[in-house]
């Protein structure tokens, strides 16, 4: 072979290189999802779905055995001893919770973003290509209720109607029963995380317009909307009467639930995302540099912790200790006490 | 965020979405006009590109030159002297080709880039592209989400056509980008090309693989990329075609006997 051509031969490898490089993307695109069933841990990150011992954080099994060009960031759900989880390409699969044989799947049109919610004995599927997925355990369709942009969060509902928000800046009042709407009610900005339930009927939602409403789930009657300064990338949590979620200039808010209005705010310094965790006596807070913030009920900082990698939620918990998801860190998984301290990091095996 | 982002991915980006906005929301519309004035912008360098690649090839036939390789092949040391000395006897750069496509090179790569990123199609990469917006010219919630369907594609996903009937969808754009950059690459050749110089055949490789190259990435990649290449190709051709330097013989055969038999009708 010529230099010539050797050097064109090398040109086209690196211009693939380069090209392919700035588009993949994919590995830094979501964060763990993660749901536990008291002995196992299931987290979906990056290439597999790992069932991983809530006792010392060792692999049980992982699917697919070998990684493929498919990404898993959907927390799974436990339903009926099946495992539902959604790839970035347009498979829903059900695995056995014990073994991650898989059961059945299910193809849609875009990829599965947010987790499914079970309620009795239908599985809600919220999808990218719009779609809202009602099937039955074995995986057959349903109904379907189609919205006029994707699906990027996990619906909240009851065993009457299912409450869908969709990045068309709507938020969907669908019949659990039949798939037909309710009611629908413009938000004014797209929404990323899920809106928060409240027992006594009320939805709490943040949008890209930068403002935290709240809902009557009667008839998706605005009860009063509060805008922001900064970017919210949160979702908000319930705590008795208050509101707890963050900002993208590193602010944590206590609202009250009645009218938005604040009750603390709290600088934290670093972006605040996801849903905060409330524990038995604090509300715990993600930030995106990889630092989680517990603050007491009434705003004081009681602990914090740096994680190498970057947090888009808030920790899962489970029993007295936190599970973490983190994104772009050397593992994706790591348990610690509601103090703040150490117990287990998973790293997956190569 | 670090140079290259603030330079130019986010500029790139502010500007596409610009577009993109002020044309009623069209974001296939947004890449071909996008496409179009960054080529514009970047038409002068690629003019001074053309004219040294052209000085260039000119110095091939002249006869100094031929007498200087054939003199001095045996000595590089001296050949390159008397080369230099050649170069400023005719007034010729011979970095006047290769400069402007560096210059161009990072361009190429931010416009790329930016398709990508304005394309986010996941939650972080929404929340990347939210932070590269400028806010004082776009509103986010006006803005997002970006309405990526653009005729039958879905921009952000790779592109198959749906036809009722059949199983299995046609990647209609992988052709079109396949054949736009087959057709550039073979209307910028030279007409009659020496089959002795191996600048040409090493031209005529390229416009096999190249071809291959784009259509593999259009074939895997969303398809907004595959719709910019097409974009791109097409506007190349364009630039090239009002420079007079596309050779339409070299797609259209029948023009090279229409040229040839007129040739000899003037004899």
């Amino acid at each position: 072979m010529n230099k010539r051509k050797k050097t064109l031969i090398f040109t086209v490898i690196l211009a693939a290189l380069l090209l392919t490089s700035c588009s993949s993307g994919l590995s830094g695109s979501s964060w763990p999802g993660i749901s536990t069933n008291g002995d196992t841990f299931y987290v979906a990150n990056m290439a597999h779905v790992y069932a991983i011992r809530a006792t010392d954080g060792s692999q049980i099994w992982r699917f697919p055995e070998k990684a493929a060009r498919v990404m898993y960031f959907a927390a799974p759900v436990l339903v009926d001893n099946q495992l539902i989880t959604g790839d970035y390409q347009k498979i829903l699969h059900s695995l056995n919770p014990a073994t991650g044989a898989e059961n059945w799947t299910f193809e849609a049109n875009g990829p599965w973003i947010a987790s499914p919610l079970v309620v009795n004995d239908t599985i809600i599927a919220p999808n990218g290509d719009g779609t809202l997925y009602a099937l039955d355990l074995n995986g057959n369709l349903k109904w379907k209720f189609t919205a006029k942009r994707a699906l990027w969060s996990q619906p909240v509902g009851n065993s009457d109607t299912v409450f869908q928000a969709s990045m068309d800046k709507t938020i969907y009042a669908v019949d659990m029963a039949t798939g037909s709407l309710k009611w629908s009610k413009d938000l004014g900005g797209a929404v990323i995380y899920s809106p928060t339930l409240s027992d006594d009927g009320m939805l709490y939602v943040t949008t890209l317009a930068r403002e935290l409403i709240a809902l009557s789930t009667d008839d998706g009657e605005i009860q009063w909307r509060r805008k922001f300064e900064e970017s919210l990338w949160s979702q908000p949590v319930i705590h008795e009467d208050n509101l707890f979620f963050g900002d993208l200039s590193g602010k944590a808010y206590s609202v009250s639930r009645m009218d938005g209005t604040d009750i603390w705010t709290q600088a934290l310094n670093e972006p605040v995302t996801g849903k905060p965790t409330v524990t038995e006596d604090s509300v715990v807070f993600a930030t995106e540099n990889g630092t989680l913030v517990a603050l007491s009920f009434t705003g004081d900082r009681l602990w914090s912790k740096t994680i190498e990698g970057k947090l888009y939620n808030g920790p899962v918990q489970f029993n007295d200790k936190l599970l973490i998801g983190i994104a772009l860190g050397e593992s994706p998984l790591k348990l610690v006490t509601t103090a703040g301290q150490d117990v287990w990091t998973f790293i997956p095996p190569k | 965020m670090n140079i290259w982002d603030s330079l130019i991915i986010t500029p790139f980006i502010n500007v596409l979405l610009f577009i993109y906005n002020a044309i009623g929301q069209n974001f296939g519309v947004a890449i071909i006009l996008f496409t179009l004035v960054i080529r514009l912008i970047t038409h002068p360098l690629m003019v001074k590109q053309i004219k040294g690649a052209q000085g260039m090839q000119d110095l091939q036939k002249n006869e100094k030159w031929l007498k200087t390789q054939e003199k001095y092949k045996g000595d590089k040391e001296k050949l390159a002297q008397e080369q230099m000395a050649l170069y400023k006897e005719l007034g010729i750069n011979p970095f006047s080709s290769c400069l402007p496509t560096l210059i161009q090179l990072p361009i190429i790569f931010g416009l790329y880039q930016a398709v990508i990123y304005a394309m986010a199609t996941t939650p972080i990469d929404l929340l990347n592209l939210i932070r590269h917006i400028y806010p004082g010219l776009l509103k986010v919630e006006s803005l997002i989400p970006l309405n990526n369907r653009f005729l039958w594609m879905d921009l952000s996903q790779p592109e198959r056509l749906n036809i009722p009937g059949l199983e299995f969808g046609i990647p209609v754009m992988v052709v079109v980008v396949v054949l736009t950059t087959y057709i550039q690459g073979k209307l910028i050749q030279p007409a009659n090309p020496n089959p002795k110089d191996q600048t040409a055949a090493m031209g005529s490789m390229m416009n096999l693989y190249m071809p291959l190259f784009m259509g593999y990435l259009a074939y895997t990649l969303a398809s907004g990329l595959a719709l910019y290449f097409v974009a791109s190709n097409l506007v190349g051709i364009g630039q090239y075609a009002m420079l007079g330097k596309v050779n339409w013989a070299n797609v259209f055969p029948f023009l090279k006997k229409k040229d040839e038999k007129a040739g000899k009708g003037k004899k």
